[in-house]
């Protein structure tokens, strides 16, 4: 018995790769001129996934000893370039696979992001999903004219808002407005155009959006949420989740969770696909993928364990240098930014040393190695025992994103998946939501 | 000390045609060989790493040699099928700004008129960056697809080739290169005075030109060429611009290199605008061991696969293996094809020759980190005296393709072994600056 077919989506940002990997090349310099992601698109397509989704934030991080050292060392959140721009060269490049990109709603005015994603949605021919942060780092907010975030909570009201201003912005061209009409001379129909003069608790937007909506109207909506109140938002919102689970069972109960809040809000779940954040090691036999992973994932290497408290440090907006390597981390640790990761990760490691526990940290998600065949079995099953929806894939800044790396995955693991009937072997549809949704 | 800088350029091995196809990493598009997606991205790699160029190997038949039959060359793709490499070439110049193209056509399959009508079109839409890589045809099956029965004599394909370079130079040169006046005010296109027929009237062609197309950026094609035999040499050593050299040690390497450069020299050329480039197989891998591995699996691959090499040593020398026993010693061989390499199967058993890489022979010295190989070339380089080496591997995989420009070359540019940037806009200009 196998699963049901999955999606399969690659989740990057638009920073440096594996540079200082014996695969980088010259990407410390290149991946700036978007080629290596143009590239990575050309391959991933080929292999048949979904989507790539850009995650993004917008600051040097100084989360580390109110320095931003460890976060340029490293290049953990800067330099990170604006994901935007890059995805018409991606779309161009490419024809059936869609693109995600990460904006903020604390950072952006709703017309604004209306207007950008709409612009998009067009230009790519209606292949294009916004990925919906509410940003948690104060230092970020601070690049924006705020001394801090909202609360988390309030920072989630907000953003249900926002989305809410933004498809109303959409929505504002009723479809057959463009009316072309030759002999009257009429452009467009001024009584399908509406403004939508919204007025809410923050925001206040008069309207209409000043073109008309894309190829999909709303495009995919993407979202995160870890928390009690990220999971209402993005049940009651999202095509694509983006969740990262250790464990077959943690991924089949969020994405209970999740479909069953859908239902509450009056949503059929089969319009959400959960994807769960793994890094599969494949290689030719099981003892060079064992090897491999040790190399990435072992903790061995102190550039590695600095680089994996660095990232962990930036999301958190806690110091993890101050905790002892070879000790359990204490308790009643407090943060403003990702609560829930910083919870996840103490209450998981119980009984673990710092140094033990940063090896799964780095990895995100369920350990995958092997051969593409045995890799591919231990999806299959996966998905089988989860119910779906699929796998995001994610290499390491600085250690595995390389275009190695990405072969691996699209000449390697994907034709066996593909073979097994696992993934797509094409795309039916023009729109990316279409083919997403198509199972 | 280190080697002086060298070229760098990649031996499309099995020419137009598929390459990993049932080979780990392969990927689900094995029946898109047709098309111009690996080649592209193999090209826009190689310009991103500094290669000189790109050299598509070609042959026109569906060889039989081997068993008196076709099945076993279909069964494993051994040279077959391949498609017309000069249409492939633009698409290549078209996705990258300064990597050199060399596309392989015999001299005893095309007429020199169309041929260089051909290159000549090739280097004005490339902006000069095309090569020709002279081949005169090796398996008598290549001949019959031409209304021949068998390739002409060793020897005398290659006074055929000597006569065949001299009309398409002198159609290349038959427009001067101030020809094309393009005077709007008195409406003048082109000056007739500055183009002018050949007339060529030999032993083997007759021509009347002048070329119907205007002088290209680079006036002719770079001339590569792939003669180990004296006559082969020979030839190389009076036209060609850069050689696809095969030699099994940097020892020989050297004994083949001073040689056609003291030929060269005795023809009055200056041996330095000859650029011999070595064959090589390198195996890159993140640590020593696990590349080690690999090689020795690669070979394990090919001695099961007996057939499949067998097929293709058949096909290269026009004799056909089947009728050797496996470990029975090889005494000398008449071969019409590939002399100077079927010189080298002499005193082997057919076993040893089915185990080596039949193009390389190399063993294991370019087997290791980026690192190791590095030096393995460096000090390679540093005993032969030049010019380069030529990437090759028959079925390669796109993870191939990272390895070596993503991940070997890297390390020869941190060590100023290869380019990091292009100089010049012309293929030649590029391939001779040093």
């Amino acid at each position: 018995m196998t699963a049901d077919p999955f999606h399969l989506a690659w989740f990057t940002s638009f920073n440096s790769p594996a540079w200082r990997s014996a695969w980088g090349g010259e990407t410390g310099t290149e991946w700036m001129t978007g080629e290596y992601f143009v590239d990575m698109a050309r391959s991933l397509e080929r292999a048949g996934f979904d989507f790539m989704m850009f995650e993004d934030s917008t600051m040097v991080s100084e989360a580390l000893g109110g320095t931003s050292e460890m976060d340029l060392k490293h290049g953990l959140h800067s330099p990170k370039m604006d994901p935007l721009p890059l995805l018409p060269l991606l779309a161009a490049a490419t024809k059936h696979m869609g693109f995600i990109a990460t904006a903020s709603t604390s950072f952006y005015p709703p017309f604004i992001l209306a207007r950008t994603m709409a612009t998009l949605d067009h230009l790519t021919r209606g292949r294009i999903g916004w990925n919906v942060v509410t940003s948690s780092e104060d230092i970020a907010g601070k690049n924006y004219g705020m001394d801090s975030l909202p609360e988390h909570d309030e920072r989630y009201d907000r953003a249900d808002e926002f989305v809410d201003v933004v498809e109303q912005l959409w929505d504002s061209w009723e479809p057959g407005a463009i009316v072309m009409n030759q002999e009257t001379g009429h452009y467009a129909d001024h009584t399908k155009v509406h403004p939508i003069n919204f007025e809410g608790k923050y925001h206040k937007v008069r309207g209409p959006l000043n073109m008309p909506a894309g190829p999909q109207g709303h495009p995919v909506l993407c979202q995160a949420g870890g928390s009690p109140r990220g999971r209402e938002f993005s049940s009651a919102h999202a095509n694509a989740i983006v969740t990262a689970l250790p464990t077959v069972d943690k991924m089949k109960a969020y994405r209970a969770d999740i479909r069953e809040r859908a239902a509450r809000q009056g949503r059929n779940p089969d319009d959400i696909k959960v994807m769960y954040l793994v890094q599969p090691i494949i290689g030719e036999t099981e003892a060079e993928a064992r090897a491999k992973f040790h190399q990435i994932y072992g903790m061995d290497d102190p550039m590695q364990i600095e680089q994996t408290l660095g990232v962990i440090s930036a999301v958190t907006e806690i110091d993890f240098f101050q905790f002892p390597l070879d000790e359990e981390m204490p308790e009643g640790v407090t943060t403003n930014g990702h609560q829930s990761i910083l919870d996840d990760f103490i209450q998981r490691n119980r009984g673990k040393t710092l140094r033990e526990s940063l090896s799964e940290r780095a990895r995100l998600g369920p350990e995958l190695v092997g051969t593409a065949e045995s890799v591919a079995d231990q999806m299959d099953s996966m998905m089988e025992e989860v119910g779906g929806d699929g796998f995001l894939i994610r290499a390491e800044t600085g250690l595995s994103h390389n275009r190695r790396y990405i072969d691996e995955i699209s000449s390697g693991l994907a034709p066996v998946l593909r073979r097994r009937g696992l993934i797509r072997s094409s795309y039916d549809h023009a729109l990316f939501k279409d083919n997403l949704l198509a199972f | 000390m280190s080697a002086d800088p060298f070229h760098l350029g990649w031996f499309y091995s099995k020419g137009f045609g598929p390459k990993a196809w049932k080979h780990p990493w392969a990927g689900s598009d094995v029946d898109r060989f047709t098309k111009p997606d690996v080649p592209v991205e193999l090209a826009r790699a190689m310009e991103r790493s500094g290669f000189d160029y790109l050299m598509i190997e070609d042959s026109s038949n569906v060889p039989y040699t081997y068993q008196g039959s076709h099945d076993a060359y279909l069964k494993h793709s051994v040279d077959t099928p391949k498609l017309d490499p000069s249409i492939l070439a633009p698409f290549l110049t078209a996705a990258t700004k300064h990597l050199g193209i060399v596309v392989t056509c015999s001299t005893t399959e095309y007429h020199p008129f169309m041929l260089a009508r051909m290159m000549n079109a090739l280097d004005h839409v490339s902006d000069g960056r095309i090569g020709w890589n002279v081949v005169t045809g090796s398996n008598d099956g290549g001949a019959q697809n031409y209304g021949r029965d068998k390739q002409f004599p060793h020897d005398q394909r290659y006074d055929m080739a000597d006569e065949f370079i001299d009309v398409a130079n002198k159609l290349w040169k038959s427009w001067d290169e101030d020809a094309l006046v393009l005077d709007l005010e008195e409406g003048v296109f082109a000056d007739g005075s500055k183009v002018r027929p050949i007339n060529h009237e030999g032993d083997f062609f007759r021509s009347r030109g002048p070329l119907s197309a205007p002088r290209s950026p680079q006036g002719s094609p770079v001339i590569c060429q792939a003669g180990g035999s004296p006559r082969g040499r020979k030839w190389a050593s009076e036209h060609a611009e850069t050689i696809i050299a095969s030699a099994s040690s940097p020892q020989k390497m050297k004994e083949y290199r001073d040689d056609v450069r003291a030929r060269a020299a005795a023809a009055g050329r200056d041996p330095d605008s000859i650029k011999m480039l070595f064959l090589v197989s390198p195996v890159v891998d993140e640590d020593r061991e696990t590349a080690v591995m690999r090689a020795k699996r690669q070979g394990a691959e090919m001695s099961a696969n007996a057939d499949f090499q067998l097929a293709a040593l058949s096909r290269s020398s026009g004799i056909d293996f089947s009728k050797f026993d496996m470990d029975e010693v090889l005494g000398e061989l008449v071969s019409n094809g590939h002399q100077s390499s079927v010189a080298g199967y002499t005193g082997k058993t057919v076993r040893q020759l089915v185990e080596s890489n039949p193009l390389t022979g190399d063993g294991d010295l370019f087997v290791g980190t980026a690192d190791d190989v590095a030096g393995a070339m460096d000090e390679t380089m540093q005993e032969v005296g030049g010019d380069g080496f030529l990437i090759v591997n028959s079925y390669f995989p796109r993870r191939y393709v990272t390895e070596i420009c993503d991940g070997l070359v890297p390390e020869l540019q941190k060590r100023g072994l290869t380019r990091k940037k292009y100089e010049f806009d012309t293929f030649r200009e590029n391939l001779m600056a040093y």
